[in-house]
């Protein structure tokens, strides 16, 4: 009743007078998360139920999301966000489980592997305990089972195999009428990530095919080649699913192409790890996209993101240009930006920036 | 004003850019909690208040009450909203405390807050002409400006623009000034007037509409509670803002001497523009840490709980570079405001020679 009442319109623009901000139900957030994190409106808190680790540096995370949270298809992935030293950290990973783990028991779960250098991630690995509480978007992503079923060839590397597990999981529960093959490639035999589980999907669902190639076993590493794909019958009718590390996706790419097999049924994901920033002149510069005004300009150099927005022909909010006032502080949504005043290089991800003080190095997406 | 050369300049940048690096170096968990810590104090006094308000029939209980609002509403104009808008807390990535959509508990809409107060006031921190928190253009407070006769009447300006200040402040971009002078046209403002009416229009109906209707057989009780807290938060703003650069000692500029000025001669406009008050820990806080005025015009977009740690190392600074370093107990600074307000209502003729008579005493 009372959920219903607070979701009219009226309801919230009331809100909106009393508490002066577009998310009234967050007003008391800072109190109820004392009491109970999972009370959180701001975005959907999700307990950590489980941490299971999959290999040496592999663990999946058993969560339990907030019940107003709509659910996801398999091969999609979510935001996570969570304050790491007091600075809240936005990452995007991809679901492992299938939808039918949440449908039925209100779980998900993601599987991370620890980046080197990486700060959320080895945040995760260290630090976040069974029964915490860590904040989750709505999914989103367009890597999906295809329907109506069709042959598939899925070639993953290392920690690609995420969505792949959560997308096998389904389509061995539904029955899935053609066949599956998944190329799964990993450092070492040591480095597999849900070995029990894909054996025992392929043990019960004679469809899938598994082959698992260890790269660094030998003297020499044993990357994909075409032979790999000999074995596939029925390539060329094959919807192909690539999720690893560049090197991969470009070479299996290649060798698709070589076999014939058209760029529209293969389809591709993956989250690159943050490119290492360094402090050199001749690294600035790049592309900069403004999302809200539609236009995408080039730079070179040092110059900021307000003049570059300027000679684009925009006029985003600003003051004093020196990095002070912060009345140009805006969104920057991907990219990595360096702080001309401190020499500073920003996140890859989402967060706020000055645009006067802000020089881009390689691309970068604003909320202007 | 005190005279440095660009080598002096550059050497004051320097040194007051370690204290920031060390500072921006530091931030995390503790800034992040301190910040939240006050937010929940926010939250608690303002439910207090709020729920304690209808039985303000019971005189102790609306004391309570108003007292609680007042402050919850002190909290968070002063150490959450001002220094929230001022970035303090945007290395934190939190949707909530961001200083370009935070929106806060007062009359003046947060999109006009940042226009003339983040930009125009700290860009241009008294400078005669361009600051135009320098007086509030309703008050004369150096001889830079011509006396007029309404002058000898505005100890009554000041009284009104202290009791009214959200509104005045919430009014401030209008520039009435300039209206007046016929320098720009009220079309010009009706975007602006638009938005305060929005912005101004949603508060008066919160605390003098909505909450005395919502206990509506004790809503006079209500009504007068919520215009004594906003009263309290009022005054109290008004004169914590007052200390912070109409002392006996904070000094005004020229435009032309701050033409095209270097980051160092802005950093030694705002030592010698503002000034401090001290006092106990929740003064402090009460004030959103506006008693280091001084610590806050140099480096607006640190955490202001930081003010206090950093204020040792900013007065060696100002030693090094013979800069003065204006502070002094809230009474006496509250003090030589008052007395400059009532100075310069006379003309200057008069003033001189009043405060000629004074120093002759003093001697």
């Amino acid at each position: 009743m009372l959920a219903r009442i607070s979701n009219t319109k009226a309801f919230h623009w009331l809100g909106r007078q009393l508490m002066n901000r577009d998310n009234p139900a967050a007003w008391l957030d800072p109190l109820t998360e004392t009491l109970n994190p999972m009370w959180v409106q701001e975005y959907t808190p999700a307990r950590v139920e489980r941490i299971i680790a999959e290999t040496g540096d592999t663990k999946t995370f058993v969560l339990t999301p907030a019940k107003r949270w709509t659910g996801f298809q398999a091969g999609q992935h979510v935001n996570i966000c969570t304050d790491v030293n007091g600075v809240r950290r936005t990452r995007t990973f991809s679901l492992s489980s299938s939808p039918l783990l949440w449908e039925l028991q209100g779980q998900i779960t993601l599987t991370i592997k620890r980046l080197p250098g990486g700060l959320v991630t080895n945040w995760m690995h260290d630090s976040l305990e069974e029964g915490d509480v860590i904040g989750l978007t709505e999914a989103f992503g367009d890597f999906q089972i295809p329907q109506p079923a069709k042959p598939a060839l899925y070639i993953a590397g290392g920690s690609g195999i995420t969505p792949i597990l959560s997308q096998l999981e389904t389509m061995a529960a539904e029955n899935y009428r053609a066949s599956v093959a998944l190329l799964y490639f990993v450092r070492t035999q040591d480095d597999v990530i849900a070995r029990e589980a894909l054996t025992a999907l392929a043990a019960r669902w004679p469809a899938l095919s598994l082959t698992i190639i260890a790269t660094h076993e030998g003297k020499e590493p044993r990357y994909l080649k075409d032979s790999d794909l000999t074995p596939v019958t029925g390539l060329q009718v094959r919807e192909v699913y690539l999720c690893g590390p560049k090197g991969l996706m470009d070479l299996a790419s290649d060798l698709l192409n070589q076999r014939g097999v058209k760029e529209q049924q293969i389809h591709s994901t993956f989250f690159a790890p943050p490119a290492q920033a360094q402090l050199d002149g001749a690294q600035l510069g790049g592309e900069v996209t403004f999302t809200t005004s539609n236009l995408m300009v080039g730079s070179e150099g040092d110059a900021n993101l307000l003049d570059i927005a300027e000679a684009a022909g925009l006029k985003p909010q600003h003051g004093c240009r020196m990095g002070i006032c912060h009345q140009c502080s805006c969104r920057k949504t991907s990219g990595t930006v360096v702080n001309r005043l401190t020499g500073k290089v920003s996140g890859p991800g989402e967060e706020t920036v000055q645009l006067c003080v802000s020089v881009p190095q390689g691309p970068v997406v604003l909320d202007v | 004003m005190k005279k440095l050369n660009d080598d002096q300049l550059n050497e004051l940048q320097k040194d007051l850019d370690a204290i920031r690096d060390e500072v921006l170096a530091d931030l995390g968990e503790r800034d992040a909690n301190y910040i939240r810590k006050i937010i929940r104090l926010h939250r608690t006094l303002e439910i207090g208040g709020r729920v304690m308000m209808p039985f303000g029939f019971i005189p102790p209980v609306f004391v309570a009450a108003t007292a609680s609002l007042g402050i919850a509403k002190i909290l968070e104009n002063m150490e959450i909203g001002h220094n929230v808008m001022h970035g303090q807390y945007d290395w934190m990535n939190d949707p909530s405390l961001n200083s370009q959509t935070y929106e806060w508990d007062t009359a003046c809409s947060s999109e006009s807050w940042r226009r003339t107060h983040n930009y125009e006031h700290h860009t241009y921190t008294n400078i005669i002409g361009k600051d135009r928190d320098y007086g509030y253009a309703v008050l004369r407070l150096s001889d830079d400006e011509r006396w007029k006769p309404w002058h000898s009447l505005q100890f009554i300006n000041y009284v009104l623009l202290s009791t009214l200040f959200q509104w005045g402040v919430g009014l401030h971009e209008l520039e009435t000034e300039k209206l007046t002078r016929r320098e720009i046209r009220l079309r010009d403002k009706i975007p602006f007037l638009k938005d305060f009416a929005r912005k101004g229009g949603r508060q008066a109906f919160k605390d003098y509409v909505f909450f005395p209707l919502l206990t509506l057989p004790v809503a006079p009780i209500v009504l007068a509670g919520n215009v004594g807290a906003n009263l309290i938060r009022n005054l109290w703003a008004s004169t914590v803002i007052f200390c912070g650069h109409f002392t006996q000692d904070a000094e005004t500029f020229s435009e032309e001497e701050c033409e095209g000025e270097s980051k160092g001669h802005w950093y030694l406009r705002q030592l010698t523009g503002s000034s401090n008050f001290t006092g106990g820990k929740w003064l402090h806080v009460l004030s959103g840490h506006l008693s280091y005025q001084v610590e806050h015009h140099v480096f607006p977009d640190l955490p202001a709980h930081r003010y206090p740690e950093i204020s040792e190392k900013v007065q060696a600074v100002c030693k090094k570079h013979d800069i003065p370093y204006n502070t002094g107990t809230f009474a006496k600074q509250y003090g030589t405001v008052l007395s400059r307000i009532a100075r310069y209502s006379l003309p200057d003729a008069l003033r001189t020679r009043l405060e000629g008579k004074r120093e002759l005493q003093a001697i």
